[in-house]
């Protein structure tokens, strides 16, 4: 019997030397230098032009060497945590925004407030939208690597067929639906808009745009109410149902997919929408203006971003500097600026836009970015920095489709959604 | 006595090194076995059963996997579910799904073997293609049943309006967003119970086939009461095989609707998503992936119980 158990050790032990093998990444580079391990999605142009970065600030740092590793922006976190449990984080990771509250939970995330403040970084560079998905609670969990807003994409070719002026950047939502209506052609299979109703957060943050303009908040101070539930709440959710119910003016996308590709073919008129979406309209004459206000409340005109994140993992303090060192240097106005102009991606930083000649640069390659670069200076709040955010998010994701689909009238939405957002903040649960 | 003991003595000399021989080859035969066999095994272990338990840990804990902080919490997320009425709208959807689909793809799969199963021109070509619905991924035929079922400029609103009625909403209608999931799948497994219905068709005997004809059984009568009985064992198997997955349906609600409009598409696998890595709840998605596993359990248990009495194996 000794034997047996002599193969199992045997075999154990090859087996534990493999998973060994394999886990050993290179912590500490040779020749006594270090090796940082940064997560991120970019794939293609993004992908190269963020290796190019990394290649430089390898030539030029000869005792850090930066490693990058590709893991679908959407399992990052789920990796990250599994990484955590394991004791072996990246030293960066490339975190979406609106994970961020519960992303500040974990012990091995590494504070940065202090080291925003430092000499040279400029925190007030990034945009308010983007410092404040960053911090949660008052505490730099990260710094910015991605912004973008929502603005209205705009058919040129079907504004002038039905006769209407291109929207001015002082248009009202009253035009718009105005405008949605002229552009609507049911022989034709025409839309003068579009709305994706699945009920996840891209069903949520669309109207959550429209609630801030019409001088509305999501939440009261604190996060422990709701606020939604407001005149505000319903001139937003009026807006659209006008659209999607009485006008029929609103294409609605259960998909969250199907849109982009109606919009190409030249079925829509306008869509609100980021600048991800302008390099898959190479059919459409296109044109992009700010979102639309509500004349008489407070809002003005003003948009929402979803910014992302790098954020940094507790590896040990010489982990913990070189990662900093990397990422203030990655976050660094002259990076960013290459950065933007290799991918077309909005900059993060404000100093960069105001740059001589860059935006002229980004609309050569990226028509209409320009307006996208521009509106980021409409982004003024950011959406509640709290855990139970998703929940709420699934609450208002039903409330706006169930009246888009006709299901139930605006002001009863309004009001029972509230009422389980509030349940939802009070339960420590979710 | 001296020459059966030198016997003896001789055959124990013999004896012992031809036993410690076949001895020999025993032991390392068992540690190739277990050197082969346990990389495996650690391997399902690891990933496969500490898992299974670790999940069943998280189901009394109040988890979100991001801090250490676990308390232990009870049955709470189980009695949470009892009140959850997404649970219950995503138990009723999972079991109306799998009591359609799987008939349905069953009854597709049994129309189109019989039908394949003689000898005429290209038969392989049409064997292969109904095989393909099996090779198409999931997300091609997510896309491509999008939009078949587009309200506005879908192919199937088009036919429908030919036939004089009015348009549809499918996927954008709570009610009948689960039925055009229902199609879609169907079509996507209809080729695998093709191939197991074919193959249970070779086996069927022409014997017993003629002796049918001889009694002046028709066609029908022969499908209904030779046929389709030497077919029990395959369909028992599809059945368990097809329910079980019916039960985990996530792929194509996560690629379609995401469990929209108004929860009307979202199933236990779905949830139990949701919970756990868009709401953070792990605690509470492992409770109610357990649920899934006792529902999973019964049914296939009922299946067998049932299978048994009308399963008909030819010994």
């Amino acid at each position: 019997m000794r034997t047996h158990w002599l193969g199992v050790a045997l075999a154990s032990s090859l087996v534990a030397l493999g998973l060994a093998a394999c886990g050993s990444d290179a912590s500490s580079g040779g020749s006594g230098g270090i090796t940082i391990s940064i997560w991120n999605g970019y794939t293609q142009t993004e992908a190269k032009a963020f290796a190019h970065l990394v290649s430089v600030y390898n030539k030029a740092h000869p005792g850090t060497t930066v490693s990058s590793l590709y893991v679908n922006n959407d399992n990052t976190l789920q990796k990250v945590l599994t990484a955590v449990r394991g004791g072996s984080p990246p030293d960066i990771a490339y975190l979406y925004g609106s994970w961020a509250p519960n992303v500040a939970q974990i012990p091995q995330v590494v504070n940065l407030t202090k080291v925003v403040q430092g000499p040279g970084v400029s925190w007030p560079d990034f945009w308010v939208g983007e410092r404040d998905v960053a911090t949660v609670n008052g505490k730099v969990i990260g710094i910015p690597a991605l912004v973008d807003n929502l603005a209205v994409v705009y058919n040129k070719t079907l504004f002038a067929q039905a006769g209407l002026k291109p929207p001015s950047p002082d248009w009202t939502w009253q035009q718009f639906v105005a405008d949605a209506a002229k552009l609507t052609n049911p022989a034709k299979k025409q839309f003068g808009t579009a709305y994706v109703t699945p009920g996840t957060e891209d069903t949520v943050w669309h109207w959550e745009a429209l609630l801030w303009e019409a001088g509305g908040q999501i939440l009261k101070p604190g996060n422990k109410q709701a606020a939604f539930d407001s005149p505000a709440g319903l001139q937003a959710l009026t807006t659209l149902r006008d659209m999607a119910i009485t006008d029929h003016s609103m294409y609605l996308d259960p998909t969250d997919n199907a849109y982009t590709n109606v919009f190409n073919s030249g079925k829509i008129g306008m869509l609100v929408t980021g600048p991800w979406d302008l390099s898959v309209f190479p059919n459409v004459h296109y044109g992009v203006q700010v979102m639309p206000s509500f004349p008489g409340t407070s809002g003005g005109h003003q948009t929402i971003s979803g910014p992302d994140n790098w954020v940094i993992f507790n590896n040990g303090a010489t982990h913990v500097s070189a990662a900093e060192k990397f990422l203030l240097w990655l976050t660094a106005p002259a990076q960013v600026k290459y950065f933007s102009l290799a991918t077309g991606d909005l900059p993060t930083r404000r100093s960069v836009e105001t740059a001589p000649g860059f935006l002229q640069q980004m609309n050569k390659s990226l028509p209409g970015v320009d307006t996208f670069i521009t509106n980021l200076g409409n982004v003024r709040q950011a959406r509640p920095q709290t855990p139970t955010y998703p929940k709420v998010s699934q609450i208002l994701g039903n409330m706006i489709v169930s009246v888009l689909l006709g299901k139930s009238q605006p002001q009863a939405a309004l009001a029972g959604a509230a009422q389980q957002v509030n349940q939802a903040l009070a339960s420590t649960n979710g | 006595m001296t020459a059966p003991a030198a016997l003896l003595r001789r055959r124990r000399t013999e004896s012992a090194p031809a036993r410690a021989g076949r001895r020999r080859p025993a032991a390392s035969e068992q540690f190739a076995g277990w050197a082969f066999v346990t990389p495996g095994a650690l391997i399902i272990l690891v990933f496969g059963a500490v898992p299974i338990v670790w999940s069943a840990v998280m189901s009394f804990q109040r988890n979100n996997l991001l801090t250490g902080n676990t308390p232990y919490v009870g049955l709470r997320n189980y009695r949470a579910m009892v009140h959850d009425p997404v649970v219950a709208q995503a138990v009723q959807h999972t079991l109306v799904y799998t009591a359609l689909f799987v008939p349905g793809a069953m009854i597709a799969g049994l129309f189109l073997a019989v039908a394949m199963n003689r000898k005429i021109r290209f038969i392989s070509l049409y064997r292969t293609a109904a095989y393909a619905t099996m090779a198409i991924s999931t997300i091609s035929e997510a896309v491509v049943f999008i939009w078949l079922f587009d309200p506005s400029y879908g192919v199937v609103n088009y036919f429908l309006s030919l036939l004089g009625i009015p348009q549809q909403q499918f996927l954008n209608s709570p009610s009948q967003a689960l039925y055009v999931i229902v199609i879609m799948t169907i079509w996507g497994w209809t080729g695998f119970s093709v191939v197991i219905y074919l193959a249970a068709l070779q086996g069927v005997p022409q014997m017993l086939l003629d002796a049918a004809a001889v009694d002046g059984a028709g066609p029908w009568t022969t499908f209904r009461r030779v046929t389709l009985p030497l077919l029990s064992p395959a369909s028992l198997f599809l059945a368990v095989w097809l329910t079980i997955n019916a039960l985990q349906l996530f792929d194509e609600v996560y690629l379609s609707t995401q469990g929209g409009p108004l929860n009307a598409t979202t199933v236990l696998v779905y949830y139990v998503y949701e919970q756990a890595f868009i709401n953070f709840n792990f605690g509470y998605a492992s409770a109610i992936a357990y649920f899934l596993f006792l529902i999973i359990l019964v049914v296939t248990a009922v299946q067998f119980r049932a299978g048994r009495r009308f399963t008909h194996y030819r010994s």
